[in-house]
């Protein structure tokens, strides 16, 4: 640190935190670790699956899966080429946004599960209305300057009405929140499927599929290859986003009640911070946020509601726990996930392995970064061996 | 309130809403479409299904009350859950090649189930107790964990991504099976109920009268005491995390051997929240077995009820719509049972010793 400018290193400290570089260790080595796991699981499984051809041959048993093989598809998925780093940041932008929908309501105190549902029904919220309002405004010059708002405010406000439910659930009757979160995403999908299923339903497609909506409204890719689906305008403005829920968190009343009631909630409460107002607030905001991420995954991704939509909610709360619930660390905490998840894809397509194991990865990562004592104690290991090491170079 | 209060309060209600129903169906005309859906309810086989359906919830709700009253919060069940049913399944449908089949076959698989699953359990709590993991996070990990194993071991291992094996059948207990109306329900049923039956007294009377049972509570209530008294607070909790961890066990392969006979992986797995549901369970039932396995047959009856009103058809309700009819009740019951008092201790580390 001390090569560093100084007034960069108070920045960092000041965005980090006091215990930040410790957290930030600690969640690359969860990171590493997770990677190592889940080089084992692709070992296991391919020692009993049963092949043609094993990748793989060691201390004379042959294996179908090479993990080293693995993650170098896995990356190239990712970052090999200008269409799959396009892949890899549309994950991340997405990413941010369910992360902070878990990050916000997590420094209250709260565990917000439910992002996937609010996505969900966000994503249905925002294609509805582009399908009410396109018709309306085209062949308009204003066809973009209207719509494009428009999908992004039915987003947040679905998303924030869906976050508000449990909020409200656990400020008025105590319901637990983790536990209302959870049900609500099943109850989101089904709700969400009958909808379209009864009436959004696109005639032409088979399968539970809206209209497309219209070409002005969405986000077209920029600075990237045409088939990318990917806008660096959107990146830019998630960007300040982040920039802007950080100086939410840390500089303003609101950013403080949530902070002091996540970590000392009876001296907040008796300090005169509304437990009730905040709650609601923070699961509100939440649901908000997520909710923007719904409605970005309809403009810039998939251009109508359909079935499928990947568990981007959940791999939020992953991005979150990763990022030490820090909105400025959500940034590469979510490139990290988003290159997993277009690295899924790619051994998918090129191994035949199945992309599930992305989220048995997404898993041990959170496994890890919840048990930071794990490498605490690692940490102390490794240097008492260091010490006492005989020819160690070292005085003493 | 008491325990046997509780039972009592219980019994006299399932009799009321039993009795109420019983007294519609003689109302009402047995052609219409009310008439129709209160024959679909009042069956024997309707029962049986119940119970069925109950017992995975039950058991995720018994195992989760034996971690959270030493004082660690479960959140992981529906992993172990998820994992016991994906290995008793690997286990079924590889024994044949070893020349094992039949029932053999489905209890041994049955038993590797609940090994793994205490196997993932001894992770959650080393995790846990020793290393202090956030409780809730940890457990969610363990779930999103077993969400992604699930799939991916079975498109690797089967070609199918719902593998089926057979299921154990009924074990009718002589005479008593040929007791009309409960002989049917409670007397030809799959083992995995039989040990429900006697999972819950036993859990009950466990916690209660036991010493390790006196010592889970003490560890959830109040482990400085405890640890006065000279046990050990991490092992208590080490074994109340490994009960939780067998019983799950024999929820998610006791569903898969007893009563499923495949395994969903992809998407919504088999087990699709049952786990969740025995949460709930236990909270509503204020951690106490009987009660919280009632809730749990109160969940499972609206599972059954939707399989059974889709049969009929009578109203015209997307399936969707009655799939997540369990999870509006159980939310609804969340948020208007208050009453449940959470253990003094739960989800904090315990360091006194050191």
């Amino acid at each position: 640190m001390s090569r560093l400018p100084a007034w960069l290193g108070r920045l960092l400290r000041r965005a980090a935190g006091l215990s930040g570089l410790e957290r930030a260790l600690v969640s690359v080595a969860a990171v590493v670790a997770a990677l190592v796991l889940g080089g084992f699981v692709v070992l296991g499984s391919g020692y009993i699956a049963s092949c043609r051809e094993p990748a793989l041959y060691l201390f004379g048993t042959s294996f179908c899966f090479d993990p080293v093989e693995v993650y170098a598809a896995m990356y190239q998925g990712a970052f090999g080429t200008q269409l799959n780093q396009a892949l890899t940041l549309q994950r991340m932008t997405l990413l941010v946004f369910t992360g902070l929908a878990f990050a916000i309501p997590y420094r209250a105190g709260l565990f917000n599960i439910g992002a996937q549902g609010q996505f969900v029904l966000a994503a249905l919220g925002t294609t509805v209305t582009l399908l009410w309002l396109g018709p309306l405004v085209s062949g308009t010059s204003l066809a973009t300057a209207v719509l494009v708002p428009a999908g992004l405010v039915a987003g947040a406000a679905v998303g924030a009405l869906y976050g508000l439910l449990p909020g409200v659930l656990k400020a008025r009757y105590g319901t637990n929140e983790v536990i209302s979160t959870l049900l609500l995403n099943f109850i989101a999908t089904a709700v969400a499927i009958v909808m379209v299923k009864r009436f959004f339903n696109n005639p032409g497609i088979q399968g539970t599929v809206t209209r497309s909506i219209p070409e002005a409204a969405v986000l077209r890719p920029w600075l990237f290859p045409t088939g990318s689906r990917f806008s660096v305008a959107v990146l830019a403005g998630t960007l300040a986003l982040v920039v802007g829920f950080w100086w939410l968190l840390n500089r303003t009343t609101l950013g403080y009640d949530i902070r002091v009631l996540g970590r000392q909630r009876a001296a907040a409460v008796f300090g005169g911070v509304d437990a009730a107002r905040t709650t609601v607030l923070s699961m509100t905001i939440a649901g908000a946020v997520a909710g923007l991420g719904g409605a970005l995954y309809v403009m810039m991704v998939v251009g109508r509601w359909q079935t499928g939509i990947p568990a981007l909610g959940f791999d939020g709360i992953a991005v979150s726990v990763l990022a030490g619930n820090n909105p400025l660390a959500l940034v590469p905490s979510g490139v990290l996930f988003g290159a997993l998840q277009s690295g899924g894809l790619a051994i998918n397509f090129q191994l035949g392995i199945p992309r599930d194991l992305v989220e048995v990865l997404r898993g041990l990562v959170i496994l890890l970064v919840a048990t930071p004592e794990l490498f605490r104690i690692a940490g102390r290991y490794l240097r008492r061996r260091g010490r006492l090491r005989p020819a160690g170079g070292e005085a003493g | 309130m008491s325990a046997t209060q509780t039972a009592r309060r219980w019994v006299f209600g399932a009799a009321a809403v039993l009795a109420v129903l019983a007294a519609l169906r003689l109302a009402v005309p047995a052609e219409s479409v009310p008439g129709r859906m209160l024959g679909a309810v009042l069956d024997v086989g309707y029962a049986g299904s119940v119970l069925r359906l109950t017992v995975p919830i039950a058991f995720a709700a018994l195992g989760g009350i034996f971690a959270e009253r030493a004082g660690i919060i479960n959140i992981g069940i529906e992993g172990f859950l998820i994992v016991s049913a994906l290995t008793s399944v690997i286990v079924a449908r590889r024994l044949p090649w070893a020349g094992v089949t039949g029932p053999t076959a489905l209890w041994l698989a049955f038993v590797a189930g609940v090994l793994v699953s205490v196997l993932v359990a001894g992770v959650f709590a080393v995790l846990t107790v020793r290393y202090r993991s956030n409780q809730v996070i940890a457990g969610l990990a363990v779930w999103l964990v077993a969400l992604g194993l699930a799939p991916f071991i079975t498109l690797t291992l089967f070609d199918s991504s719902s593998p089926t094996i057979g299921t154990l059948g009924t074990w009718p207990i002589p005479l008593l099976s040929q007791v009309p109306v409960v002989g049917p329900v409670l007397f030809d049923a799959s083992p995995v109920v039989y040990m429900m039956l006697l999972a819950t007294p036993l859990a009950w009377y466990a916690l209660r009268y036991t010493r390790l049972g006196r010592r889970i509570r003490a560890a959830g209530e109040n482990p400085k005491a405890l640890d006065t008294a000279g046990v050990s607070v991490s092992r208590v909790r080490y074994a109340g995390v490994l009960i939780s961890g067998v019983l799950a066990g024999i929820g998610g392969a006791g569903f898969t051997v007893g009563q499923l006979g495949t395994f969903v992986a992809v998407g919504q797995t088999s087990i699709g929240g049952r786990g969740f549901l025995g949460i709930v369970a236990y909270l509503f039932g204020n951690y106490n077995p009987f009660a919280a396995v009632g809730g749990a047959m109160l969940f499972a009856g609206f599972d059954s009820l939707q399989l059974r009103l889709q049969q009929i058809g009578a109203l015209d309700v997307p399936s969707e719509l009655f799939g997540i009819l369990p999870f509006v009740v159980v939310l609804v019951t969340i948020t208007l049972v208050r009453r449940t008092r959470v253990p003094s201790a739960l989800g904090e580390p315990y360091d006194g010793e050191e």
